[in-house]
């Protein structure tokens, strides 16, 4: 018996095409994958393109109206559909205008000619459309892009791994960068991405976002209390740390999540 | 050093490695779906009522699932499942003739010598009905060696009973008391309406000499317990089957730790007197009165 | 195993046949061993020794402990694939055959995995690895965030085959098993003098006297104090700064939790299951379908953490599941120290009792 391959297709929004580009690094694996399904359309890889596919992966985040219709005419011709990395998630870095209005935006950027242009804050394509599976990461994670196109072609869902990346790190077997003095947000980031950062000794940025009930008090607690590990006194001190920059450093991939984690807690850093 | 689950011929060496079962037949409906099995080699699965196996889907992932055939009955068991999430959901669509894998079965089932000669109350909600089907045709199959067999069953509604066949045979049986409620009625129901303390509050229970099993969701376990407490009945001759997450079914993976015990070794069918003194046996507080 | 009564024996061994004695070994089995990490150096790792110069016998601890020759931070199970019935092929666990230069601490740990998971219905996982290895310990130097002194297991030598103790002419090797003396065969040793044994013991009540840090209670009297109070608003406390991310747990020589996944392989068809650390600490460590968590509360996570170790686990098993490595403490991300959260519940029970 042979079935007829599911046809996938990627699309763009307000992003840097990162996404897709990650896409194309499963390499050989990408000729496996090929093995079960048919590229319709997938700029950055093939040319050309066609209308008709059954897995529509949508990169980045909604921003204006054109965006809008387009992704809703993908959800009513994908049987699936896949919010491919974090602009298209959870907002990433696009949400970061979101603090303020539309017109500052526009002046900010346009400067005069902001008249012509049109923009509504940026939100993650689940906030449009229903969503079927979401891939995380800042670039979409590799190993989440493998296990979720895995778990479409054999019908599975893929809930969000709910962990803090300190797991993955763990049993990766690395040296936490706070020995180093680095402060790091992996105990409050939803894992899934393997510690890719701190497997190569650099700080978890939060780009996959934050776990449910990250204790973000406490975060702002460790940073700025005094300590009796001397490792946390020392990133403390080094860092000179206030609420603000935790802040600031807190809403680089994760504005959204941290609007409504303030809302529902009544806390935020 | 006798190993729980153990039957011969299976090699004892791999710990998480299953046995391959075959699904002789699935019946699919809306809610749960009952599923034969026999194992690769066909031999016996050994259970006792209350007791579970740890099903694998391969590719899915494995959960367990109480055994809700007795072991009275034929080389071939029986499980229900409720698609409840990953694995159950996949369990639930296989077809005929699809393989899973088996461990099992594990754990402390109900206590069928401490019932010998004294009344069966068997107390189900939901799916809580399955592991309690395998005890029921259990003592219907060894009649003279028990009391009264009386059934309390509650489901969500109508369209929610699972094993019908089953509970309108008990209902029509001599040799079992059969209560069915359903909590919300739809317009062709003409039976009970009501949680399963309704029925547990009418019944005339010799409370002495009987022993109650109580499979249900986490909200009815205290409320039961309550009554049946307020009915006289002796805090040990209630039995609780607990449900956690269970990752290897034997003990170490740790996530089915209940202060000091291991549910699905220890358990899942626990006395409520021994509950009382758990701080994380959440769901049996007997409210306060 | 027979007890054989010329055990333990000593003799001394040179750095220099220490050095000759591990490429010896190197050559015939794979061999794990601290060394320093690549990655950082002046911090250690267990990892596969493949130059014997590489082993480093004097460090203060890893990151990870070495449970994880027997118990891997990830592992396959079983491979799977289709066929009627399907295929089931079980992947044996990859021990090293020497696990080299473990501290008393560590091996005590060993100890503890070894009773837990040996307990019917036993691991056999964990057995398999455990009875193909052959472990040297090593005795330390404590440092900051050592308390093993207070758990009893500072001079702990079981499970090893080989002990080695510094001293003026090298080593000191205790051969505690049969397997011991047959791998130290390949070595070149001397025999024990009065004065090597005098440097040992000089060394162990130095050793001693490091260790500032003490628990306030011995382990019976912590599980009497646990089993009887609930010291609520000190779980609450510990819970307020906790992230609940699990790293007290994943890098603790005692904990053994583990979780099941399976992966397809690409042709979707076959596959495996994997197993892989776990924590208690984590959000839906105790989730159900459905979602409800049996442990929601970060303090009830705090709380099982503390009861599991120091409470349920030692009365199950006749020990406290902690050795005092310190290592929770030098990982946690929030700086909760094991030992002083220990002590302040110690502390709140003992309160106006007139003894502390
Ligand atoms: C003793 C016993 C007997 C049972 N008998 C029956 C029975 O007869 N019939 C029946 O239908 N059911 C039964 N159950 C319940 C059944 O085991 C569960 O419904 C099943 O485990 C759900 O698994 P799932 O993969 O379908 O659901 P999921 O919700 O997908 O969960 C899979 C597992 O992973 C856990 N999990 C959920 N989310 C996460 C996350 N984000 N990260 C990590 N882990 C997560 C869950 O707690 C669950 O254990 C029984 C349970 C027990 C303990
Ligand atoms: S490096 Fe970051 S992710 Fe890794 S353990 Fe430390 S805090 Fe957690
Ligand atoms: S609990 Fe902490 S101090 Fe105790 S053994 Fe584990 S890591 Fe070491
Ligand atoms: S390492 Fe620290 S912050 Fe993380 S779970 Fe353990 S106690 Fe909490």
């Amino acid at each position: 018996m042979k079935k007829e391959k599911p046809r996938i297709a990627f699309f763009d929004f307000a992003c840097c095409e990162g996404c897709q580009l990650t896409v194309l690094q499963l390499e050989e694996k990408l000729l496996d994958l090929l093995d079960h399904v048919e590229v319709a359309a997938w700029r950055v890889a093939i040319s050309g393109g066609s209308d008709a596919y059954d897995i529509a992966f949508c990169e980045g985040s909604i921003s204006n109206r054109e965006d809008e219709e387009r992704l809703h005419r993908i959800r009513e011709t994908a049987g699936t559909v896949v919010s491919l990395g974090t602009c298209a998630s959870i907002g990433c870095h696009n949400a970061l205008k979101n603090q303020w209005t539309g017109g500052e935006v526009l002046e900010l950027v346009y400067g005069g000619e902001a008249g012509r242009f049109e923009t509504l804050p940026a939100r993650p394509v689940a906030s449009v459309v229903p969503v079927d599976y979401q891939i995380l990461g800042c670039p979409a994670s590799l190993p989440e892009i493998e296990i979720v196109l895995k778990r479409i072609l054999t019908g599975q869902p893929h809930p969000l791994p709910n962990n803090p990346v300190c797991v993955e790190c763990k049993r990766n077997d690395n040296l936490c960068v706070l020995e180093k003095g680095v402060m790091c947000l992996g105990p409050v980031t939803r894992c899934g991405c393997d510690a890719i950062c701190t497997s190569y000794g650099d700080a978890c940025q939060g780009c996959r976002g934050l776990v449910d009930e990250p204790n973000l008090e406490a975060a702002v607690r460790v940073l700025t209390e005094n300590h009796r590990h001397a490792i946390m006194d020392a990133v403390a001190r080094g860092l000179r740390v206030d609420r603000e920059r935790i802040r600031t450093w807190f809403s680089l991939y994760n504005g959204p999540d941290l609007q409504l984690e303030q809302e529902k807690t009544g806390h935020g850093p | 050093m006798p190993e729980t689950g153990k039957r011969a011929g299976v090699p004892a060496d791999w710990t998480y490695l299953p046995e391959p079962a075959r699904i002789v037949s699935i019946r699919r409906e809306a809610v749960d779906a009952v599923i034969e099995l026999e194992l690769a080699d066909r031999s016996a699965l050994g259970h006792k009522p209350g007791q579970f196996v740890q099903v694998s889907m391969f590719g899915f992932g494995e959960i367990p699932i109480s055994i809700c055939s007795s072991p009275t009955r034929t080389g071939r068991f029986k499980l229900c499942v409720r698609p409840a999430g990953h694995v159950s959901n996949a369990l639930y669509r296989a077809s005929e003739g699809d393989w899973v894998g088996i461990r099992g079965p594990f754990g402390r089932g109900f206590p069928i010598r401490t019932m010998r000669n004294r009344d069966v109350l068997a107390v189900a909600g939901g799916i809580g009905l399955a592991p309690l089907r395998s005890l029921i045709q259990y003592v219907r199959d060894n009649r003279e060696a028990y009391g009264r067999l009386v059934v309390v069953y509650g489901a969500r509604n109508p369209s929610l009973i699972l094993f019908r066949t089953d509970v309108e045979a008990w209902t029509r049986g001599e040799d079992v008391e059969m209560f069915l409620t359903v909590d919300e009625a739809d317009e062709s129901w003409t039976g009970r309406t009501g949680v399963v303390t309704g029925p547990l509050k009418e019944i005339d229970l010799s409370t002495r000499s009987t022993v109650a099993a109580v499979v249900g969701p986490p909200v009815m376990f205290r409320f039961v317990a309550a009554e049946l407490l307020a009915k006289g009945m002796n805090r040990r001759r209630i039995f609780f089957s607990l449900e956690r997450r269970f990752e290897c079914g034997i003990g170490k993976c740790g996530h089915c730790q209940l202060n000091g015990m291991y549910v699905c070794q220890d358990g899942p069918v626990f006395r409520y007197s021994d509950l009382e003194g758990f701080s994380e046996a959440v769901e049996a507080r007997a409210p306060e009165r | 195993m027979m007890r054989d009564r010329s055990l333990p024996s000593y003799c001394v061994i040179s750095p220099g046949s220490v050095l000759d004695f591990t490429a010896g070994i190197l050559g015939k089995g794979p061999v794990m061993g601290p060394m320093v990490r690549p990655d950082q150096p002046g911090f250690h790792v267990f990892d596969r020794l493949r130059r014997p110069e590489d082993l480093v016998l004097e460090y203060t601890t890893t990151t990870m402990p070495p449970k994880k020759a027997f118990f891997p931070p990830t592992e396959t199970v079983f491979r799977f694939s289709a066929g009627d019935p399907p295929n089931l092929t079980p992947v044996r666990g990859d021990p090293p055959w020497v696990l080299l230069g473990v501290h008393p601490c560590d091996l005590s740990a060993i100890d503890a995995l070894d009773r837990a998971y040996s307990f019917p219905p036993p691991d056999r996982r964990w057995r398999h690895n455990r009875d193909r290895s052959i472990i040297v310990g090593v005795d330390c130097m404590p440092d900051e965030y050592c308390f093993c002194d207070s758990l009893g297991v500072s001079q702990a030598r079981r499970p090893c085959d080989l002990f080695l103790t510094e001293i003026e002419r090298g080593y000191l090797v205790e051969t505690h098993t049969r397997a011991g003396g047959e791998l130290l065969g390949e070595a070149r040793t001397s025999n024990a003098l009065g004065q090597d044994f005098l440097e040992a013991e000089h060394r162990r009540r130095q050793k001693a006297l490091g260790i500032q840090a003490r628990l306030s209670a011995d382990p019976g009297r912590l599980a009497d104090f646990l089993e009887a109070e609930p010291f609520q608003e000190i779980w609450e406390d510990i819970a307020a700064r906790c992230y609940s991310c699990g790293s007290c747990n994943t890098t603790c020589p005692a904990c053994f939790c583990f979780t099941m996944d399976d992966v397809f392989h690409w042709d979707l068809q076959s596959g495996e299951r994997r197993r892989a650390w776990d924590s208690c600490q984590l959000l839906d460590f105790a989730a159900v379908a459905g979602g409800h968590r049996f442990r929601e509360d970060r303090w009830q996570r705090v709380r099982h953490r503390w009861h599991r170790k120091f409470l349920h686990l030692y009365r199950r098993f006749g020990r406290p599941f902690c050795t005092g490595c310190g290592r929770c403490s030098r990982a946690c991300t929030a700086d909760i120290n094991i030992l002083d959260e220990t002590n302040r519940i110690i502390a709140a029970a003992t309160k106006g009792r007139g003894h502390a």
